[in-house]
């Protein structure tokens, strides 16, 4: 069975439809980049995977979860489902450390202790074990947003959204984040990420979806999503955002 | 002698309103003039002005209310100045209001940046001018909404006048409470009145700062 | 100018004095403490709360700020005995003090929560929190910090409106104030020594806040 499941989902904001009947199948170990102009529904896509919007009409099923159901209890699910914020949302009252900590001790039931290797295991995998300590005020934005997917990591997640991540980062800090991106994708997790990186959804994405309003407008392999697309929309976007 | 409770009452309570109101328009009077120049002074490049505007602020915020009222009812005479009871209630109200409305309104005039100035200044303004057409007006709207919010609270504390024996609303209920022993149904009717009179207030306050807020 | 001043003879009356300035140190600080807890309850009902506990709190903040704390304190001390509570002055000044500041404490904590940004929220929400776990590790702490310079002058200008349950005749610091004077005729100059009082307490407050803040931020 798929992991995530979504099929004919409607999203409406009052009168504004954002998705319309939008069907997607996403395997274990697949990276699927989402790219599309803004208003396009693709961040939408992404948060009604995890629960964060609800849908008026339609299947959202996710590791055999239910998230359409308003009855379905959400918490576990969120603790498999990672997600990473465009504003890395980090708690600024917290450590770093405890930022990673609060996940598992709360929603997991782990012992500090745990948690705790937890978290230094995480901060190794962004390449940060030194700032365990340290405060969000006092990392930079590319140091805040890996901090915030080891904040993900950490809950042992089997699927990792990503809500164009690197879009707030100064164009240096970049780099350090896609490399962690990198990696995770080499190890095998499974990923959707709403994007504007084209190279970095070519060179590591298996599949590619294109957004258009509120549908899925053209998806395919990555090397040929790129290489030959095949609508028209397709193609102007494309072409205004290569260049 | 006691009487009973009877539909009077709250038309007399109602009728003593209007010293309430009195005494807040000629609090208001005096607090105004007094405050604006706290204000002026607080805003300042002076720094002997702006210490004694900080300074009287922090007196006067430091202080209860109550006791400012007694200080003026019973100073007045010993510096040998004869003044009805109500006048001294009325420079204490004052004096106590300018040092709220002089806070409320320095904090306006100094948060309009001073980009404005050198707007105006570069136009060709004077210092009056620029004040008149560009600073004041704009200040006018952010301190409106704390400015009334502060007159609901000068409503509020005309009720202390009834300590020194003012007849406005608060005692005029004393009164009616004493002479028909009921006391609850008396207090709530003021209370009544009281918010009656200070809700419509509030309420604008409230739109006049969402108004504000939302034009930004 | 034919009046001279004797301070000496309210000095002599230090005793009550000092009594009552006791006495509104304990109302300030049992008043603070009740207060803090009815406000933080309130706010929690008005922004979390179901459509009847919204309203009550609406309707109660707007009672309370709408009416003089004088008349409040008369209702209370009136209203108490005819629903079957005989209680002394003390703890009836305290209750009505208590019911005062819990309202504008109310309105201060609520805006400390609704200043939370909700991407805090939603962070804390993905990561499976529920929404009692949201409150107590993400929005508490965070938002009273924010509001505490407001919080702690709402306390300071509680501390000055107890002189007001002097007209319940609670015997603070006024009530010692206005015993005095019927007694000695030194109107001015217990009002004096009552003011200067009273600025002191304020001013000493004002420190102590700022201390606690620095203690309870103990950050790096």
């Amino acid at each position: 069975m798929a992991l995530v499941e979504l099929r004919s989902v409607v999203k409406r904001f009052g009168d504004h439809v954002v998705l319309k009947n939008v069907d997607l199948s996403v395997e274990k170990g697949e990276i699927i980049a989402i790219i599309g102009r803004s208003g396009s529904g693709k961040s939408t896509l992404l948060r009604c995977i995890n629960g964060l919007e609800s849908v008026q009409s339609g299947e959202v099923l996710v590791d055999g979860v239910a998230v359409h159901d308003p009855k379905s209890d959400l918490r576990n699910l969120r603790a498999r489902v990672g997600f990473v914020f465009q504003s890395f949302n980090l708690f600024p009252h917290l450590t770093v450390e405890r930022n990673i900590t609060l996940g598992p001790t709360i929603v997991k039931g782990l012992d500090r202790a745990k948690a705790a290797v937890l978290a230094r295991e995480a901060l190794r995998r962004v390449g940060l074990e030194e700032k365990l300590n340290a405060y969000a005020d006092q990392l930079s934005g590319g140091q805040q947003q890996r901090v915030a997917i080891a904040r993900s990591l950490a809950m042992s997640p089997t699927i990792m959204l990503f809500d164009e991540i690197t879009s707030a980062l100064d164009p240096e800090l970049v780099g350090e984040v896609l490399r962690v991106l990198e990696n995770m994708a080499r190890e095998g997790m499974t990923m959707l990420l709403v994007t504007h990186e084209m190279n970095f959804a070519r060179r590591v994405a298996n599949r590619v979806l294109f957004m258009n309003q509120g549908t899925i407008w053209e998806q395919g392999p990555a090397a040929e999503f790129f290489q030959s697309p095949k609508t028209d929309e397709l193609k102007n976007f494309l072409g205004s955002v290569l260049n | 002698m006691i009487r009973e409770l009877s539909w009077v009452d709250p038309l007399y309570l109602i009728l003593a309103l209007r010293w309430t109101v009195a005494i807040t328009l000629l609090a208001l009077a005096g607090g105004t003039s007094l405050g604006l120049v706290v204000a002026a002074c607080g805003s300042s490049g002076n720094t002997a002005a702006r210490l004694a505007a900080r300074g009287y602020v922090g007196l006067v915020q430091g202080i209860p209310l109550l006791a400012w009222l007694f200080l003026f009812f019973f100073g007045f005479p010993i510096f040998g100045i004869d003044v009805p009871g109500w006048l001294a209630a009325t420079v204490a109200f004052s004096v106590y209001s300018a040092g709220f409305l002089g806070e409320i309104w320095r904090g306006a005039l100094i948060s309009i940046p001073k980009t404005q100035w050198e707007a105006s200044a570069s136009m060709g303004l004077s210092y009056l001018e620029q004040l008149r057409h560009v600073i004041i007006p704009q200040a006018v709207r952010i301190a409106t909404p704390p400015t009334v919010g502060f007159i609901v609270q000068l409503i509020k504390n005309t009720s202390l006048a009834s300590v020194i024996g003012f007849v406005e609303l608060t005692r005029e209920g004393q009164m009616t409470a004493a002479a028909t022993l009921a006391p609850l149904p008396v207090y709530l009717m003021v209370g009544a009145l009281y918010f009656a009179l200070c809700y419509p207030l509030t309420t604008y306050s409230r739109f006049l700062e969402r108004r504000l807020h939302g034009a930004r | 100018m034919g009046y001279s001043f004797h301070f000496r003879d309210v000095f002599a009356a230090q005793d009550a004095l000092l009594s009552g300035l006791a006495l509104t140190l304990q109302l300030t600080a049992t008043t603070i403490v009740a207060g803090f807890v009815i406000g933080l309850a309130v706010a929690a009902a008005a922004v979390y709360g179901p459509r009847w506990a919204r309203a009550a709190a609406h309707a109660y903040v707007e009672m309370i700020r709408n009416t003089p704390l004088l008349v409040q304190l008369f209702v209370v001390f009136f209203g108490l005995p005819s629903i079957g509570i005989k209680l002394d002055v003390i703890p009836v000044a305290t209750i009505g003090l208590a019911i005062n500041l819990g309202a504008y404490a109310s309105e201060i904590i609520r805006a400390g929560i609704e200043s939370i940004p909700k991407s805090q929220v939603e962070a804390a929400v993905a990561l499976g929190l529920t929404g009692r776990q949201v409150f107590r590790h993400i929005i508490l702490v965070p938002a009273l910090k924010n509001v505490y310079p407001s919080l702690t002058s709402q306390f300071i200008l509680l501390m000055l409106a107890t002189s007001v349950a002097s007209q319940i005749a609670a015997p603070e610091l006024f009530y010692a104030g206005s015993i005095i004077q019927s007694r000695t005729y030194r109107d001015f100059e217990v009002y004096t020594i009552i003011a200067v009082a009273y600025l002191a307490l304020a001013l000493l407050l004002r420190v102590v806040f700022a201390l606690c803040y620095r203690l309870l931020v103990r950050r790096r």
